[in-house]
């Protein structure tokens, strides 16, 4: 009960807290544009943002930009959990194979989503599918290898009880393997989705023509900077939401159940 | 009857680059409802012919015989507990004790009921549904234990698996372990560095030498059960047991050191 208690008060502290820094930011953003450093087109005012906010959102650009962004996303995003698993696994199954791709891994997770987006254009052309490309090859390779590592770090005693009690083939696969490799494949999955959260966004901001990344670029090109800036807080807002709400509490529940956070 | 045999065991170990001959010809008769103690200097190959025998490590040269049949894979016919426990964290404590059941293909109803009999028999009913994280490390062991006997095997392997406890709850388990022993008439080897371990528990205590090992020495002891810790009669089994180890465990040091 009185632990209850304390977890409600330390919510509400840290929302107290989050709201004082937010406040804090607008008051700091409102001297600036006061204070007159930047002209006004290049700076507007958070009351300018906030109408600009209104207008975008009841005219629908908003929802229907996010709510094509979203869908591109998780559309793709299945693809390269399908894919990124299936090789982690094969990676897995064949030694040398997995070994040589890993070798690679570095220059693959570093790889800036960006740098696909001219090699998609060419390939596949300005469409849903040449974007969805971008984020695939962008988030694919995560997934890839924190499959192959999260499997290969498994402790050798859970496979060697697991073997002992006469489990093998694919029920040994599916009954210790999946779930001695779980809390590390979260980590992996939340890498994954941050890296196609970049990318999508960066693609839409060059090839689009609908999606939250294609109202950034309209802003531009319109010298809007209300809407600039409207659109970047949408994405900020909507990366925290999704990681916060979404993958850190799935994370933090398995960790959890797992006994990982146990530091008594 | 003779439950298992161990024929001229065989292993090598690579050893930054040099070939070290960890068990070097081992033979080892366990009839059945035996308690066979393994002793020997850490790092002697004991816990090596353990995971030859359970099938997770293969020799170089020799066979394992179970009732008569070679064996070379993992079976539930020789489950394993080890030093650790190696308990699944993502299972409750009874899905850990019927995992072995459920890869066996038995019913739910029936592994529910078979391992919430060794659950009872560990005195472990109330902790049926907690998590091994939310476990004593003895009771950690108790859940393998009752896991490993689950399975009905033929012959029950334990590697070092008291070593890691405080010596109260050692002491409670070592008494526990002979009474299901008595209960279950289980073939049993167990592996351990602990001289007075293997007095209290073997009927059977086979010294092994230093590497490249073999068995030195086999001392029976005939004695009532169940012994008990500060049991004054048993010390001259320790000074016996002792006598043979010393030499090999000044053998062990000097090579480390070297």
């Amino acid at each position: 009960m009185n632990d209850t208690i304390k977890k409600h008060k330390r919510n509400f502290d840290d929302a107290a807290n989050a709201a004082l820094f937010i406040a804090a930011f607008i008051g700091v953003w409102q001297l600036v544009f006061t204070l007159g450093i930047f002209p006004k087109i290049s700076l507007p005012s958070p009351t300018m943002v906030t109408e600009t906010f209104v207008k975008i959102i009841f005219n629908g650009t908003l929802f229907w930009g996010v709510g094509v962004t979203l869908g591109r996303l998780l559309a793709a995003f299945a693809v390269s959990i399908t894919l990124g698993t299936l090789v982690g696994f094969t990676m897995i199954k064949f030694k040398s194979f997995g070994k040589t791709l890993n070798s690679f891994s570095a220059g693959l997770l570093a790889f800036p989503s960006i740098a696909w987006v001219p090699f998609s254009i060419l390939l596949i052309g300005f469409n849903e599918f040449g974007i969805m490309f971008v984020v695939v090859m962008s988030s694919v390779f995560s997934i890839m290898i924190s499959t192959y590592s999260s499997i290969r770090n498994i402790p050798p005693i859970y496979l060697d009880a697991a073997k002992n009690m006469g489990a093998k083939g694919f029920s040994l696969f599916r009954h210790v393997t999946i779930p001695a490799a779980t809390p590390s494949l979260i980590i992996g999955l939340r890498q994954a989705w941050s890296f196609a959260w970049h990318a999508v966004i960066g693609a839409e901001i060059l090839m689009s023509i609908v999606g939250l990344g294609h109202i950034l670029s309209v802003g531009r090109e319109f010298l809007d900077m209300s809407q600039v800036i409207a659109s970047m807080i949408t994405i900020f807002t909507i990366g925290l939401l999704v990681d916060r709400f979404l993958l850190h509490k799935l994370e933090d529940k398995i960790r959890a159940k797992w006994g990982l956070d146990n530091h008594r | 009857m003779t439950k298992l045999q161990a024929k001229n065991i065989v292993k090598h170990f690579d050893h930054n680059g040099n070939s070290v001959v960890a068990l070097d010809g081992v033979n080892l008769n366990v009839e059945e409802g035996d308690f066979v103690c393994i002793v020997g200097p850490s790092g002697c190959g004991k816990s090596t012919f353990l995971n030859i025998v359970a099938g997770l490590e293969k020799p170089d040269s020799g066979e394992i015989l179970l009732n008569g049949k070679p064996i070379s894979d993992p079976g539930p016919d020789r489950t394993m507990v080890f030093q650790e426990g190696a308990l699944f964290p993502w299972l409750k404590v009874i899905d850990n004790v019927e995992f072995g059941l459920k890869m066996a293909g038995i019913p739910t109803d029936e592994r529910r009921e078979i391992s919430q009999r060794y659950l009872d028999m560990m005195q472990l009913t109330k902790f049926a549904d907690s998590y091994t994280y939310q476990l004593s490390t003895g009771m950690k062991q108790r859940v393998a234990i009752a896991r490993a006997l689950a399975m009905d095997p033929e012959i029950l392997l334990m590697d070092e698996p008291f070593a890691a406890l405080d010596s109260q709850t050692r002491d409670l388990l070592l008494v526990e372990l002979q009474l299901i022993w008595e209960r279950t008439k289980k073939t049993i080897i167990f592996v351990t560095h602990n001289i007075s371990e293997s007095v209290i528990l073997g009927n059977k205590v086979e010294v092994f030498k230093n590497r490249p090992s073999k068995i030195k020495k086999e001392i029976i002891i005939d004695y009532r059960r169940p012994r008990l810790a500060e049991d004054e009669n048993l010390q001259q089994y320790y000074h016996q047991i002792l006598d043979e180890l010393k030499s090999e465990v000044i053998a062990r040091t000097k090579d480390e050191i070297q």
